[in-house]
């Protein structure tokens, strides 16, 4: 831990914390969570509304469901959509980004055209059409915000592999007369995916957040599915009467998502540190 | 990567700016003769002739309909009062009713109502054939022998007084609004004779109308002169609008939020019973649900009592079929089905569903609190069952379209409110369980030869031989209970929130959704 404080700061370092803790609570939900069945979703209409007390730290829901268990499960699917959101950009947008950057020309032209399409409207406004478009549910809304994200991806992919296309290794297989496809897959791809990875890791952050507004906007997860974003909707209509409700899982979606932003940051310091010193 | 952030809370940002752009209509003139209502969905349909939604809300001041129900009360039972009709007449057994018109009555562009005015406003309605056009199904011809006399001829004995006062296509339209299309009514004009006119239409946004100076019930002491009808679909503006002072009425609020409110001086919380039920309509052309007993099954597996504590705060009460009380035909001695998983687990295991994985879907209105919780609550109970319920809230006209699909196709089970276009028995029965063609609103698919036949003659009956009448639509509603096609859930309350300053708010069951601005002041 000296360790990591030292590289990432203390805020870094704490973060990081609180991001380990969160995945570990979503794995290890039905031990962890107080009441794993309500968690799940099983209503318990005699305890319906209670506020916080010393059986149920973060009060209970509408349905009479233990909202600390709910948060704990809420995790689950805010954490693995935030994950599966930059997976499937990661997927779309790397080779798209690899092979506009390595062929260029008309190919380039025209997958970066595609692109701009894409990011020409406005990322929230694309997911919620999206959104609307597939129907609710964990898989569609995270199809929807990986449809708005993966041009950063490709944008980012291309200018990787444009810088590394003019380096001498690469000339050098080349003109060996190296297949294209193993160049890519050999000398490019390993070279490029390295500071793409640490941007990706930091977009779970900012993906999780973009999920939830969906699923705020119902048009995520289908009930009783604990989900954040949804919760916060579903306990907006009782506020502030049982200002708990919606509080308990904003609270975990802003704790969060800080948490990723100021990891990112400290990452970003360290790694330009470290450019700065060997230019 | 902030620039996503950005965007995020850009995207909320018209939001805001929605709710403020409301408030600057009830800053433009004084506010006190001004009446805001916020209501919880849009206007579909501002046609007179083949409106059968919420619009009803709308159009009930803004049109006039020959008759008005007038619920009954502990000094005095249910009754028809005159409206644009100040007296009639049935003879002929019920099959002749002859209306004889209001004097002085003027249309809102100015032109005398008249019988030919009367009769070619239903004679529109019944052409067009949308919406609740079916109430006018007895009337074989309409003539107008003098300006002030209408005399409807039907084919079986009808009470057409009561028909006549119908929510719904019992609207009297000017002779020069009859000429015009849907698209002219829905641009936010109109030919009524109501108390109000409409200024201005912004489809899924407002209806602002101004009262009509030449009405010939004249303006009540302290009236309105502004009635404002903003959409407000999201029930935490609604309460905020409310709360503030910045809308007068509102319905459909969380009922947990109600004590809270009943405890705010500032405003008045109306609790009546109404003819409004919710209810669960079960796919009966699709298996396994194509089997009776499969579907008693799942009317026994659904938690009644805990819906009606956790959802309405137990101002809701069961259902006991599908008619309500307080209108004829109810049938307060018909059985009701209680929560029984054992009972249910039996019947499937007689039906060879014992744990047998399967999966249903349910849609429902995705904004729709009570009925979220319902479809949760089923759910918990169905899954000891060993069946997993879908759960699938839509937009309203997603859900409607699916509904619309091929029954093999469309969802499995649907929840639905009803109330009645007028008041009888006949209405729910009818629109819900009779075999249709294409489905409007039986939505359960359910046809049953013995069931149309029975509830059709019953109608026929309802004019001449109203016990009679009445026995046959409490069989058919035991039938319905015993076949299962439908859950019955429950009758809802009928809770209105208005502000403490308003005066002279009765609550009309008959009208569903529907408040009458001009019987109010402030």
């Amino acid at each position: 831990m000296r360790g990591l404080h030292q590289r990432l700061g203390w805020p870094g370092a704490v973060s990081l914390a609180l991001i380990l803790i969160a995945f570990g609570m979503a794995l290890l939900a039905p031990w962890v969570a107080p009441f794993p069945d309500q968690g799940a979703g099983a209503p318990s209409i005699a305890t319906k509304f209670l506020p916080p007390s010393a059986d149920h730290l973060l009060g209970t829901d509408h349905l009479g469901r233990d909202m600390v268990s709910r948060v704990i499960y809420g995790a689950r699917v805010s954490l693995s959509s935030g994950l599966l959101i930059v997976a499937f950009s990661l997927l779309i947008g790397l080779p798209v980004g690899v092979l506009a950057g390595y062929f260029g020309g008309w190919l380039d032209e025209g997958l970066m055209r595609i692109t701009d399409v894409f990011l020409a409207f406005p990322a929230l406004l694309l997911a919620v059409l999206m959104a609307a478009a597939l129907g609710p549910g964990l898989l569609n809304s995270i199809v929807a915000v990986a449809v708005t994200w993966w041009p950063w991806y490709a944008r980012m992919a291309r200018a990787e592999v444009l810088a590394l296309r003019g380096q001498p290794y690469v000339e050098a297989a080349q003109l060996m007369g190296v297949g294209h496809p193993r160049i890519i897959l050999r000398h490019i791809l390993p070279a490029a995916v390295r500071p793409l990875s640490v941007q990706a890791a930091l977009d779970v952050g900012p993906a999780l957040l973009t999920a939830s507004a969906l699923s705020f906007l119902g048009l995520g997860v289908l009930p009783p599915t604990a989900d954040w974003g949804q919760m916060v909707d579903a306990g907006r209509k009782f506020f502030p009467e049982r200002w708990w409700y919606s509080a308990a899982p904003g609270m975990a979606v802003f704790i969060l998502a800080l948490a990723f932003s100021v990891l990112g940051d400290a990452l970003r310091d360290r790694a330009g540190g470290r450019r700065d010193g060997s230019a | 990567m902030n620039r996503r952030d950005l965007l995020i809370s850009a995207g909320l940002a018209p939001l805001a700016l929605q709710a403020l752009s409301r408030w600057s209509v009830a800053e433009a003139q004084d506010g006190s003769r001004i009446f805001t209502l916020a209501n919880p969905t849009g206007f579909p349909d501002l046609d007179p002739s083949t409106s059968f939604s919420n619009d009803g809300l709308v159009l009930a001041n803004v049109y006039e309909s020959l008759t008005r129900y007038v619920p009954g009360t502990t000094e005095a039972p249910a009754s028809v009062a005159p409206l644009l009709a100040e007296s009639w007449q049935a003879t002929d057994g019920g099959k002749t009713w002859t209306f004889t018109l209001r004097k002085g009555v003027r249309f809102h562009d100015g032109t005398e109502l008249t019988a030919e005015a009367v009769k070619g406003s239903i004679e529109r309605t019944m052409k067009i054939g949308g919406g609740a056009a079916f109430i006018w199904s007895a009337v074989t011809a309409i003539t107008a022998p003098d300006p002030l006399t209408v005399v409807f001829s039907l084919s079986t004995a009808q009470p057409l007084d009561l028909i006549a006062s119908a929510g719904f296509a019992g609207w009297i339209i000017s002779p020069a609004a009859q000429a015009q299309d849907n698209a002219w009514f829905n641009a936010g004009q109109d030919g009524g004779t109501g108390p109000f006119r409409i200024d201005s239409y912004e489809p899924g946004q407002r209806v602002i109308a101004s009262r009509f100076a030449d009405h010939w019930g004249g303006t009540p002491e302290g009236g309105f002169d502004t009635a404002v009808f903003e959409v407000v679909e999201d029930s935490v503006l609604a309460q905020s609008m409310i709360e503030s002072g910045n809308a007068d009425w509102t319905y459909s609020l969380p009922f947990d939020n109600l004590e809270a409110m009943k405890a705010n001086p500032d405003l008045q919380v109306v609790a009546n019973p109404s003819f409004e039920n919710l209810f669960a309509l079960l796919n009966t052309r699709r298996a396994p649900l194509d089997r009776p007993r499969v579907r008693q099954a799942l009317a026994l597996a659904f938690p009644y009592d805990d819906v009606i504590t956790a959802g309405t705060a137990g101002l809701g009460t069961r259902s006991r079929g599908i008619v309500p009380p307080g209108i004829w035909g109810h049938d307060p001695e018909a059985p009701m089905v209680m929560t029984d998983l054992e009972a249910a687990r039996a019947l499937l295991a007689e039906e060879g569903l014992a744990d047998s994985g399967l999966e249903l879907t349910l849609t429902y209105v995705t904004s729709d609190a009570l009925e979220a919780l319902a479809g949760e609550l089923w759910k918990a109970n169905l899954e000891t069952l060993g069946i997993t319920l879908t759960l699938q809230p839509m937009a309203w006209e997603a859900m409607w379209d699916l509904s619309k699909a091929d029954p093999a196709q469309a969802q499995d089970i649907l929840l639905l409110y009803w109330w009645a276009t007028y008041v009888t028995p006949y209405d729910y029965l009818f629109n819900l369980f009779h075999s249709e063609e294409t489905p409007t609103f039986n939505l359960a698919y359910y046809s049953n030869p013995a069931f149309d036949r029975l509830i059709d003659e019953a109608a026929a009956l309802s004019g001449t031989d109203r016990a009679k009448a009445e026995d046959m639509f409490k069989a058919a509603q035991r039938m319905m209970i015993e076949d299962a096609p439908a859950v019955f859930i429950l009758d809802k309350p009928n809770v209105h929130i208005l502000r403490s300053d308003v005066k002279g708010y009765a609550d009309n069951p008959a009208y569903g959704h529907v408040v009458f601005v001009n019987d109010l002041s402030r």
